[in-house]
């Protein structure tokens, strides 16, 4: 076990840097992104996948609004494009005490909404109290404003400083305060389950105000959300001048991926994010004189897809040999992993980490030797070594009672990547003298079969995020997310799990994940987290396949591109986007 | 007349009532929570889904959620909160019914313009080349899945380089007032679908005329009617094509439903403003009063247009009499 | 019904069928028809025999393979058939596959090979009508992405496509004709609830009722289930429309003198109106049978399309159809629109028997 090693916390007063007061943000510093001094005008058009079905971002949890809120909001804090390290935002700077356990974030002060009124602190205190904590808000984020069980204290020091005084030091806390600020003076200080009901999709676009680089212009259901330049934005250029430089983002609503790369061909689209699938078609087509640019980037966000095996499994003697560290290793040479980068992929994929992304220079540790080798000989005979052999002669391997070793796979069906690399197992297994049936559902359904229970390997994927504590949920077993061994789930919502029905090797991740998430001392969290991928590695909970790299394509009209996975909030390269 | 129609009217209620009731089962049976779909997000929680539960009345039995319903599009005409977009049912497919209806009646006005004199010509000259290359479009608009036909459309337009490849609007016109280069891009846009949705059942309605036809080209009263000396012009408007006509109209009757569902498919990949896909999407999300509502209206307008093709026979044919 | 009232006894009359078969063969596209559909069905009886691969074995050297041609003139000599092998690279830029073919080394075809092992109708072999020697491979029409070989997956394919029309269309229609009947038989009561059951029925939305309920379909279920269901939903929406028919027809047929001589001499209800209504309904039947069946093949496509149809490892054309329905398909690798050209060819032979089927049947329009 690990030792809770770390409670004395260090004693450091930590002040983000921040410009000059009563000024507006310079975004500078991203020449190694190639980012130049941009003209302003221009139309930007992008594809949404369906229409927002509300316009209120704490109203409903919905990937196509978070894209527009996106350039309408803007949180306290933000990403830096090119190191994903944490930067002041609506907040010009902010004081974290030496125990770690308050925040003192000092608001900027020449903020306006797009309507023109003033931003200050009791927007900041309406959206947390009100949409944020709210347990009633449908997209609300209360689970982060309860530690241990105790919750977080907020207090407005004036009208430009707000106060967070957490129950005990929480190093993620300030990573998490990227929520998008609402105003309260549009808002009518609705409370409870009412504030669902603020901005449905048909509200004037003139009433949807935000402090964010575009505001609404017009609305058209299943067509398209218009922006237009929200001439009060905070920020400037390197030379001072106003962002953003383009004059309206647009985005049509195209709900098939063929129909977007339809529209994005034919001129009508302006960037679009693609698949390895796709990449050979639409490069070639660069290449030949068309008018866009394709770009490969190995960004940290993205969903690098595993397999795991239900160690809780309705079958009994199936769920034991899942819980068998030796068989989940030894499987693991039945993944082709070289295969499936190459055919599924395209070859625009490389080997995954274990929960971190390799380029998350911050985080990962190498575990790439841990990954093994594809061998079948060599999983023929670590399955010999577990006694489980093909005693009948039909090509399929016995379990004790004499059953064939056969299981499903659970996979989406409507992905362009799933099927294939589901097909793959299926074959590879096979040659072990492993059978599996595949089991096709919609993707949509994918994590809901996996915490109902009801399989027994899934195929499926988690984002990456640049701070493993951000997917705790996902990775400490016991948590929300911890599918693959669900009776480790506490009976209820942030009670403890059942430390029982762990293996030593998951109560250490789980003690790491604790420890972690309570230390201020970022040496002590490296070395915690390394030692948690080590353990992932060897252990493999779940056994990563391959980390896709990011593909988007962009017409050649833009300057400045940076590549958008998509919903990240405080992630927003588009102010910088400028039309040639 | 009028008490028949009352009467046909009082009839349906027993049928939409036991539709609803099935389609809300079926709404209910298939397995998985309206909640599913967020639980990937990282905000939410257990508390949240009991709260949304809580707060949509998904947490009373699928009993009393069907009841209240009911009672809420009999007593007030609501037929309830979308759950995805958190307002009325009726205020967010009106926002779509104008476009829905538009395309598919298009669609269907444009497949009977073109299939009725198409089944009266093949019907006439059946040997003829004319009648065999319409013959021939007509079973390939049979036999080509229509998003295969969407795609290779929209394929077609891109390599001739075209900039109309979905969508009903560019981009520039969505949010613009009406004006004529409006009109002219619509219609631009409009011809992908027409073809794509129509093309099937051109063929379906061009071999329903021709057989009609046939059949009352050898009844006798057109027999008598030649043998009366009338000119060939005369005969063919006069009795066949205005008998032929009578058992389309039932047909068409059955076709106003196509009005929310026909266009499904092809409203996804040709990415139209339409209910359809919406239907989907709430059946697949277990949006289930939006859902519900759909595959009634749905029901309804079959029902309607049942009633309304067999007013319209009795008015267009004298041999039909309602009492 | 005025073939059945036709004066009997009279001699060297051809028989009502033989006229009709007369007619059928007169029309010439149904003769094609038929002729196709023959063939389709008896490919596809045959088809672990007729496709040299498996439908799941995947060669992983050949991921996206186009389609190869057979020669007969090797280095200006004529030869046997043969083709010549492929390697596979990527282009370091675009990383598409760059296809580089071996005109140096011809691969020779040949008839009756052993190859994989195989169950057809039940019975295990090991021979395929052909093939190459092993080591070696032949697409006839190129691969999918997992290198498999998209010919035997179309012929094998075919099994789902074509029978699932068939079946639905046995279980649609004999819902239909007992429904029918019983309801046009009996009147009163029971044709009250019949026709109530399929007004409802007539009146789902047919579409999103079926999406409705092969969502219903549990994921866990084996394929040959999902496909028993797919069918079993698609006939079960469809025999509302034949019982409604049936039911006028057995309503007509009742006040024939025949029907009431036989109720008269007490022969049992669903006797008299098998024994004796149901043939005179057969034309009828038999041609919209045959023009319901390319619906179920459309419908299983469409399904499929939206992804609640076959899945694999079960393969049918609507599925193949639907991995090939993306612009890099149309652009780079058309060959695996093959499955579409099936579904149209099927379609087509269905529409030409059924149409020269309603001719042949139709005593009147002569």
């Amino acid at each position: 076990m690990f030792k809770r090693s770390v409670t004395a916390l260090a004693l450091i007063t930590l002040s983000l840097a921040g410009s000059a007061l009563a000024a507006p943000k310079k975004v500078t510093g991203y020449g190694s992104l190639g980012i130049v001094d941009g003209k302003a005008g221009g139309t930007y058009t992008l594809a949404l996948g369906d229409s927002p079905q509300s316009l209120n971002y704490y109203g409903v949890i919905d990937s196509n609004l978070g894209l527009v809120a996106q350039q309408m909001f803007d949180g306290l804090m933000e990403f830096n494009l090119s190191t994903y390290k944490l930067e002041p935002a609506l907040a010009e700077s902010v004081a974290v005490s030496s125990d770690g356990k308050t925040y003192t974030f000092k608001l900027r002060k020449d903020v306006k909404w797009s309507d023109g009124q003033a931003f200050n602190a009791d927007d900041v205190m309406y959206t947390y109290e009100n949409l944020i904590m709210n347990p009633e808000a449908r997209a609300g984020d209360p689970g982060n404003f309860k530690l241990d069980g105790k919750p977080v204290e907020m207090k407005k020091v004036d009208a430009y400083t707000v106060q967070f005084v957490l129950p005990r030091a929480a190093p993620a806390f300030l990573l998490q305060q990227r929520y998008f600020i609402m105003p309260q003076h549009k808002f009518g200080n609705a409370k409870g389950a009412a504030v669902n009901n603020v901005w449905p999709s048909n509200t004037a676009p003139a009433d949807i105000v935000g402090t964010g680089p575009f505001k609404l212009a017009s609305y058209t259901a299943g067509q398209k959300v218009a922006l237009t330049k929200n001439a009060n934005y905070w920020k400037v250029d390197a030379n001072g001048t106003k962002l953003p430089y383009l004059n309206a983002v647009e985005y049509l609503i195209i709900r098939d991926p063929q129909a977007q790369v339809a529209q994005f061909l034919a001129g009508n689209v302006d960037q679009l994010n693609i698949t390895g699938a796709q990449f050979p078609d639409l490069k070639q087509k660069e290449v030949s004189g068309a008018a866009f640019k394709v770009f490969r980037s190995t960004a940290l966000f993205g969903s690098p897809p595993f397999v795991a095996y239900n160690f809780d499994a309705k079958d009994a003697t199936l769920a034991k040999l899942f819980s068998d560290v030796r068989f989940r290793r030894a499987m693991q040479g039945a993944l082709n992993r070289e295969r499936i980068i190459d055919t599924v992929y395209n070859g625009l994929a490389s080997l995954p980490g274990h929960g971190v992304a390799p380029v998350n220079k911050d985080w990962y540790a190498n575990t790439k030797p841990q990954l093994g080798n594809f061998n079948i000989a060599a999983v023929g005979t670590a399955l010999n070594a577990l006694g489980i052999r093909d005693t009948n002669g039909d090509g399929i391997r016995n379990l004790s009672g004499g059953k064939n070793l056969e299981f499903d796979l659970t996979y989406g069906t409507d992905s362009s990547v799933y099927p294939a690399i589901a097909a793959i197992i299926q074959s590879d297994f096979a040659k072990a003298g492993v059978k599996v049936n595949l089991k096709g559902i919609l993707s949509s359904k994918l994590l809901s079969t996996g915490q109902s229970g009801d399989w027994e390997m899934i195929l499926h994927a988690f984002g990456d995020q640049p701070d493993p504590e951000l997917r705790k949920p996902i990775w400490q077993p016991g948590g929300a997310l911890y599918y693959w061994h669900r009776t480790l789930q506490p009976a209820v919502d942030g009670g403890t799990p059942n430390l029982a029905k762990m293996a030593a090797w998951e109560k250490e991740i789980y003690a790491i994940f604790n420890d972690a998430a309570t230390t201020t001392s970022r040496s002590t969290r490296k070395a915690l987290y390394t030692r948690w991928q080590l353990i992932f590695a060897q252990n493999l909970p779940v056994t990563p396949l391959a980390k896709p790299e990011n593909i988007g394509a962009v017409s050649n009209k833009y300057g400045n591109y940076i590549y958008n996975l998509g919903v990240i909030p405080g992630y927003n390269p588009v102010p910088l986007i400028f039309q040639k | 007349m009028l008490t028949y129609t009352l009467r046909r009217l009082l009839g349906m209620i027993p049928t939409i009532l036991i539709i609803s009731v099935v389609c809300f089962a079926v709404i209910k049976l298939q397995p998985g929570n309206f909640t599913d779909q967020y639980l990937e997000d990282p905000r939410f929680t257990r508390a949240t889904a009991d709260a949304i539960r809580r707060q949509l009345g998904l947490d009373q039995p699928a009993a009393v959620q069907y009841l209240r319903w009911l009672w809420g599009v009999v007593s007030r005409f609501d037929f309830g909160y979308s759950f995805f977009q958190n307002r009325p049912v009726t205020s967010v497919i009106g926002e779509l019914l104008g476009w829905t209806v538009l395309i598919s009646g298009l669609t269907l006005l444009v497949s009977w313009l073109v299939a009725v004199p198409l089944g009266i010509y093949t019907a006439f000259n059946r040997n003829g080349l004319g009648a065999q290359i319409a013959n021939f479009f007509g079973y390939i608009g049979l036999a080509v899945p229509d998003f295969l036909a969407s795609l290779l459309l929209v394929a077609f337009v891109l390599s001739l380089g075209g900039t109309n490849v979905g969508g009903i609007l560019s981009s520039k016109y969505i949010d613009a007032p009406w004006s004529w280069p409006k009109v002219l891009d619509l219609l631009n846009h409009l011809w992908i679908p027409v073809i794509a949705i129509g093309l099937e059942g051109v063929a379906g309605l061009m071999r329903q005329m021709r057989a009609s036809m046939l059949d009352v080209l050898t009844q006798d009263y057109v027999r008598t009617a030649k043998a009366k000396g009338l000119t060939q012009q005369k005969v063919i408007w006069r009795h066949a094509v205005r008998n032929a006509i009578n058992p389309m109209i039932s047909l068409a009757g059955l076709s106003l439903p196509a009005l929310i569902s026909g266009t499904i498919v092809a409203s996804i990949v040709l990415n139209l403003p339409t209910i359809g896909p919406m239907l989907y999407t709430s059946l697949l999300n277990k949006d289930q009063y939006m859902a519900l509502t759909l595959l009634m209206m749905s029901a309804v307008l079959l029902l309607l247009g049942n009633l309304l093709s067999d007013l319209l026979l009795a008015w267009s044919d004298p041999r039909v009499r309602y009492s | 019904m005025t073939a059945v009232s036709a004066p009997a006894g009279v001699a060297r009359v051809p028989s009502p069928l033989a006229l009709a078969w007369r007619r059928y063969r007169k029309s010439r596209l149904g003769v094609v028809g038929g002729w196709m559909l023959l063939i389709l069905y008896l490919v596809t009886l045959f088809s672990p025999f007729l496709a040299p691969y498996s439908v799941t074995t995947q060669h992983e050297a050949f991921s996206y393979q186009a389609p190869q041609a057979v020669h007969m003139v090797h280095k200006g000599k004529l030869s046997r058939p043969f083709v010549y092998g492929v390697k596979q690279g990527r282009d370091p830029v675009t990383f598409a596959r760059t296809n580089v073919i071996d005109r140096e080394n011809p691969v020779y075809i040949s008839l009756f090979v052993r190859g994989e092992p195989y169950r057809m109708l039940g019975i295990p072999a090991t021979v395929h009508l052909f093939g190459v020697p092993e080591g070696q491979f032949f697409f006839p029409l190129g691969t999918d992405l997992l290198g498999r070989d998209l010919l035997s997956r179309m012929l094998v394919g075919g099994q789902v496509s074509l029978t699932v029309g068939v079946l639905g269309v046995v279980i649609s229609f004999g819902i239909g004709i007992v429904m029918g009947g019983l309801s046009g038989y009996y009147g009163g009561r029971t044709d009250d609830i019949i026709q109530r059951v399929v007004e409802v029925l007539l009146s789902f939305p047919r579409l999103p009722i079926l999406l409705a309920i092969s969502v219903l379909v549990p994921a866990r279920w084996p394929s040959t289930w999902v496909y028993a269901g797919i069918v079993a939903v698609l006939a079960m929406i469809g025999w509302a429309s034949v019982a409604r028919v049936v039911r006028g027809q057995v309503l007509a047929a009742r006040q024939l003198e025949y029907v009431a001589a036989a109720q008269a001499l007490g022969v049992r209800d669903l006797r008299v109106i098998l024994r004796h209504v149901i043939p005179n309904l057969s034309s009828f039947l038999i041609v919209s049978a045959t023009l319901a069946l390319p619906g179920y093949i459309i419908g299983e496509s469409t399904l499929s399309f939206l992804g609640v149809g076959i899945k694999e490892p079960m393969t049918s054309w609507g599925l193949l159809l639907k991995e090939a329905n993306n612009f890099e398909t149309l652009a780079g690798r058309p060959w695996l629109l093959a499955p579409g050209l099936l579904i149209f060819l099927s379609v087509l032979a269905f529409n030409f028997f059924g149409d020269a089927l309603r001719d042949a049947a139709d005593t009147q329009s002569r």
